[in-house]
């Protein structure tokens, strides 16, 4: 039998390069690959995909026995939290600044220094600090998280088209990167970058979030999303060229089937288990497609995720 | 540049790059080269020199270099009989004396000299790194557009008050500096008991003119910590603070050649300068983005008294420097968002009801010259809705001025029709129609609320100033009710919507040299582009070409695009180089051809909102086309779904296209094809939508009892019935060249 010759595209394009840390803490580089994921044989993908963990600022009080259990005490306190990330096999530790939203206790800058020094303090690898995703107070807690991590290549988000000029400016001052979220919609994802760019935010400190949905509805949607905008950046559009964070932690744990106890069959199986699996299934599938980094929230989700993809980065 | 200005810069230029050299020779003398030289709590050393030249200054030594380029940069005082100085030697002038100022203030320093303390009173210096940054994130996200340098001093302490709380009104900063013989309006905001400091967005820099420097320093700080442009690449500098940071001096009283060198400084920056005294005008537009120097005399503006004078001195400013004030929130009774749009006022609720059958409403939008329009102005002529009976039909008129520096006649109608959609987000408030056929009713509830016909004026102008921001600077809307006065009025707008009429139908694909495109459905079909010309609407029947065209004013960004046609390939079938070429970049490279007229050979893509969509009857030698609110059979075997999943999703099927509802009625209408007398079947509804304006456009091709030839679903849904009735009717497509 003839062997089977592998059909090879070829792109022109290159997904743009990212540095996060540095300046006494640990640095990464995420992106750089010249083809869709894991298709070693078709180009090059010269930095893996990476597991960010999440943490708050407060501890959560929405968060399921299977996830508090797992952390303990750890979720008093931001560092002890991220320290504990960390010896789950975190990579990156994604800050949430939760208690800063108007309905979770509406916190300020001074709070959210705070919070972001004991991370800062406690682990060694980047962090990403995410606000409480309300436009007006993202900016208020980021612009402040923005100044006590100067120098160290945060990334700092959510920055929305309402907001982007202020997250623009304080990554352009504090040599940080800015994570560009959109509503699952392409143009409105590279517009955002253009609009970025324009505002003098170099190309090389952006990180799209797509957004996504769990398994189930959303996912579909948000999977061709993110393989149109790779695409794109592949064929040689530079502006939706960027790599990409999906927030699988979040997305996951509040769907119904991560959380119903009762009232369902019998076939859902555990809950715990039934939970951990739509985040696994939910991460692997958005690896598929194009995601450089993945948040994620339970202990055994991030070992299976950190083997899948040693043994995806490995084969072929 | 006036002769009069650019002698004076250069003149003053001269007096203080003297100044600074012979304190410099002094201070070295007395001081040594290693005494520091350096602003408080700042990174950027003497902030103007190194953002614009890199040059760290860090003692009296340092000063040496730019001292030298100061003086590099001085051109002679022009000779009296030179009639054209060049501007350029103006603006260098300007830049010596910022490094002149700077290489001063930082001497000062050295000294122990500065900031500088006067009649018991502190004054700033320079703004410290840490209110940089706060100020600086809020000018680069808009909150504060940018600040304004107030030099001089006011005619009175009163004035001086007036014009500071205008300038914050409009979320300035404003800095001070300099005096007006011997007086500095810092000495009159004290005088009356004004707070001044970072606090209150307010910074007193010095007495002097030389302080006026800091201002600049605070800008090029900006730009380097904000616009990530390297120190020493002034250009990039320069242009960041001309486009990004909205900045004025606003000089107040007798100007000197120290003040028009500092100004020729600060308009390196896109700075201009608005005098209240009588000076020559600048008015071309180039380093700065409108007018350089506007003069406009205080005690001729005009005004009832000198705090409306000075009110209209600082919206002058504001003009100048073309700053956009947006309005946080709707102010009127009621409440106000996308949840009421759809909202049906009944018979039982209605309190009352301008136009609709029997009525008479209308609205009007009109652009004007800025100096006819007072921004913010409501007035209604005729009573209120509270004199009137519950459920009375009252005539109304609505009259909506526009100015703008980008405002465009051929946008009047784009910004009219918005009024629908602006209004109808009123809590009780319906409205319908456009135009002389405008009908709106008001629920009972709102006007127990407050409601008042003014407040329709509030809501026009606060949406326009918001979402049409960048092309609207002022509006002024005037109401009427007084029956006899709405008569005369209508009859006017009809002539205007008249001639709107004859120009659209003037624009043609020919008369211009851009198309636009509408990426806004690649969301969902990814290949998918649509290119929008005069003659042809968008395949959902919601923009056209001067749509697109006020899109892209408003959103250089956004998905409407220009497209340049380039050289014609094909004027039968409408095929430019430059469509062809946008088509490929924007489809993903997956189409490189785009005709505009031919539904036969590359058609446009169709994506999903098409309003209908057409198809080749090969046996009937024509087309038929199905509207989306069809769901019946048709002769091609197919419903509209069914014909949707076929060519939707941004494919380009040759034989089968989307197109919106109008396009029947354009010239262009594949006329590749031979146009409408292709048509063999049409939906019903379409005909019946379409109406006199189809018979109108089928007689204007010779065939005025075309429409009863096309068939419809009442008499055919399969090629064989369809067929027969053709040949009864006698169809030109019959006997017209083979289709395929």
């Amino acid at each position: 039998m003839a062997p089977v010759e592998l059909p090879v595209e070829k792109w022109t394009g290159k997904i743009k390069e990212v540095k996060l840390g540095g300046n006494g803490r640990k640095s990464m580089v995420i992106g750089g690959e010249t083809t869709l994921p894991f298709l070693k044989f078709e180009g090059v993908l010269p930095n893996k995909p990476v597991i960010a963990v999440e943490v708050q600022d407060a501890p959560p009080k929405d968060w399921p026995q299977a996830l508090v259990s797992a952390y303990g005490d750890a979720l008093k306190d931001p560092g002890e939290w991220a320290k504990k990330a960390l010896s789950f096999g975190a990579e990156i530790i994604y800050l949430r600044l939760k208690s800063a939203h108007p309905e979770e206790g509406n916190t300020g800058a001074a709070e959210a220094k705070k919070a972001v020094a004991k991370v800062l303090e406690a682990v060694d690898v980047p962090v990403i600090v995410i606000g409480p995703e309300v436009p007006e107070k993202d900016n208020e807690v980021l612009v402040a998280a923005s100044e006590v991590g100067k120098g160290q290549r945060l990334a700092l988000g959510n920055c929305v088209e309402k907001n982007h000029r202020t997250i623009a400016a304080t990554c352009i001052a504090d040599g940080h990167v800015a994570i560009a979220k959109t509503p699952i919609e392409i143009n409105l994802a590279k517009q955002l970058n253009i609009l970025l760019c324009d505002v003098g935010l170099a190309a090389d400190s952006i990180i799209m979030d797509p957004t996504t949905g769990s398994l189930g509805y959303g996912l579909e949607y948000t999977y061709s999303v993110m393989e149109r905008l790779r695409i794109a950046g592949l064929m040689g559009d530079g502006m939706p060229s960027m790599p990409m964070l999906c927030d699988v932690g979040e997305e996951s744990w509040r769907q119904k089937e991560s959380r119903v106890t009762t009232g369902v069959p019998e076939t859902w199986g555990d809950p715990a288990e039934r939970a951990i699996n739509w985040e696994i299934i939910t991460a692997i599938s958005l690896l598929n497609s194009g995601a450089n980094i993945i948040t994620l929230r339970h202990p055994k989700t991030i070992e299976f995720l950190k083997n899948s993809i040693a043994q995806l980065t490995q084969a072929g | 540049m006036s002769r009069y200005i650019t002698s004076s810069a250069i003149r003053g230029a001269h007096g203080v790059v003297e100044q600074a050299e012979k304190l410099y020779k002094e201070t070295l003398k007395a001081l040594g080269p290693d005494k520091e030289v350096a602003f408080p709590n700042t990174t950027y050393y003497l902030p103007v020199i190194y953002t614009l030249t890199g040059h760290k200054v860090q003692k009296i030594a340092d000063l040496a270099k730019p001292l030298e380029l100061a003086k590099s940069l001085l051109a002679p005082v022009p000779d009296e009989h030179l009639w054209v100085p060049y501007l350029g030697e103006a603006l260098d002038a300007g830049a010596a004396t910022l490094f002149a100022e700077e290489i001063i203030e930082g001497i000062r320093f050295a000294k122990g000299e500065q900031p500088e303390a006067k009649n018991g009173f502190k004054f700033n210096g320079p703004i410290d790194d840490v209110q940089m940054r706060a100020w600086g994130i809020q000018m680069v996200d808009g909150r504060m557009p940018g600040f304004a340098a107030v030099i001089g001093a006011a005619k009175n302490n009163e004035i001086a008050v007036k014009i500071v709380r205008e300038l914050q009104s409009k979320g300035q900063l404003v800095f001070f500096s300099g005096t007006t013989n011997g007086i500095s309006i810092v000495d009159q905001l004290l005088e009356s008991g004004v707070d001044l400091g970072y606090d209150t967005f307010t910074v007193p820099f010095g007495s002097d003119t030389i302080s006026t420097v800091y201002g600049l320093g605070y800008a090029s700080r900006a730009a380097v910590s904000f616009g990530g442009v390297t120190p020493g690449d002034f250009r990039k500098i320069l242009l960041y603070n001309k486009f990004r940071c909205f900045a004025f001096a606003l000089v107040l009283g007798p100007i000197d050649d120290l003040k028009w060198a500092t100004g020729a400084g600060a308009i390196n920056y896109g700075f201009p300068a608005i005098c209240d005294t009588v000076v020559p005008n600048v008015l071309p537009t180039g380093i700065t983005k409108y007018e350089h120097v506007v003069s406009m005399p205080f005690d001729d503006i005009p005004g009832k008294d000198d705090m409306e004078r000075a009110e209209r001195l600082v919206q002058r400013c504001i003009e100048v420097r073309g700053i956009k004030i947006k309005v946080a929130k709707v102010k009127i009774p009621v409440a106000f968002g996308p949840a009421f749009e759809g909202e049906v006022v009944r018979r039982d609720n209605l309190r009352i009801e301008f136009g609709g059958k029997g009525g008479m409403c209308f609205e009007l939008l009109r652009m004007k010259d800025k100096d006819e329009v007072e921004d913010g102005k409501i007035t209604l002529v005729g009573p209120d809705i509270k004199t009137f009976d519950v459920g009375a039909k009252v005539p109304l008129a609505i009259i909506v001025d526009v100015a703008g520096r980008k405002m465009q006649e051929d946008f009047e109608p784009v910004l009219e029709r918005q009024f629908h959609h602006f209004t109808n987000n009123a809590e009780g408030f319906q409205h319908q129609g456009q135009r002389d056929i405008t009908w709106i009713r008001i629920h009972k509830n709102a006007v127990d609320k407050g409601f008042k016909l003014s407040d329709i004026g509030e809501i026009i102008r606060t949406c326009l100033v918001n979402d049409f921001g960048a092309i609207v600077d002022k509006v002024q809307v005037t109401l009427y009710t007084e029956p006899e006065k709405v008569k005369e009025l209508i009859e006017k707008a009809r002539v205007i919507y008249n001639e709107r009429n004859v120009r659209i139908a003037g624009l043609t694909d020919d008369a211009v040299d851009t198309f636009y495109s509408c990426s806004l459905c690649q969301s969902f079909a990814p290949n998918h582009i649509c290119v929008i010309n005069p003659e042809r609407v968008g395949l959902c029947g919601a923009y056209n070409w001067l749509d697109c065209r006020a899109s892209f004013e408003i959103k250089p960004s956004g998905p409407n695009q220009p497209v340049a046609k380039g050289q014609i390939v094909d004027a039968e079938k409408g095929e430019w180089a430059g469509v062809n070429k946008f088509a490929y970049e924007h489809s993903n490279m997956a189409i490189d051809r785009f005709t505009l007229y031919s539904v036969m050979d590359a058609p446009m893509t169709t994506c999903g909102c098409c309003e209908c969509i057409m198809v080749v009857i090969p046996e009937a030698n024509g087309f038929m086309i199905v509207s989306r609110d069809d769901y019946g059979m048709t002769p091609s075997g197919m419903a509209f779904t069914s014909m949707m999943s076929t060519a939707g999703g941004g494919q380009q099927t040759p034989g089968m296209m989307g197109h919106g509802k109008y396009f029947l009625l354009s010239k262009r209408f594949i006329s590749a094809e031979g146009g409408l007398k292709r048509v063999v079947w049409m939906s019903k509804n379409l005909k019946e939508e379409l109406g006199e304006e189809l018979k109108e456009a089928c007689a204007n091709i010779g065939e005025p009892d075309l429409i009863d030839k096309i068939a419809d679903g009442t008499v055919a849904t399969t090629v064989e019935e369809l067929l027969p009735y053709l040949e009864e009717k006698k169809h030109p497509a019959l006997t017209m060249d083979p289709v395929m």
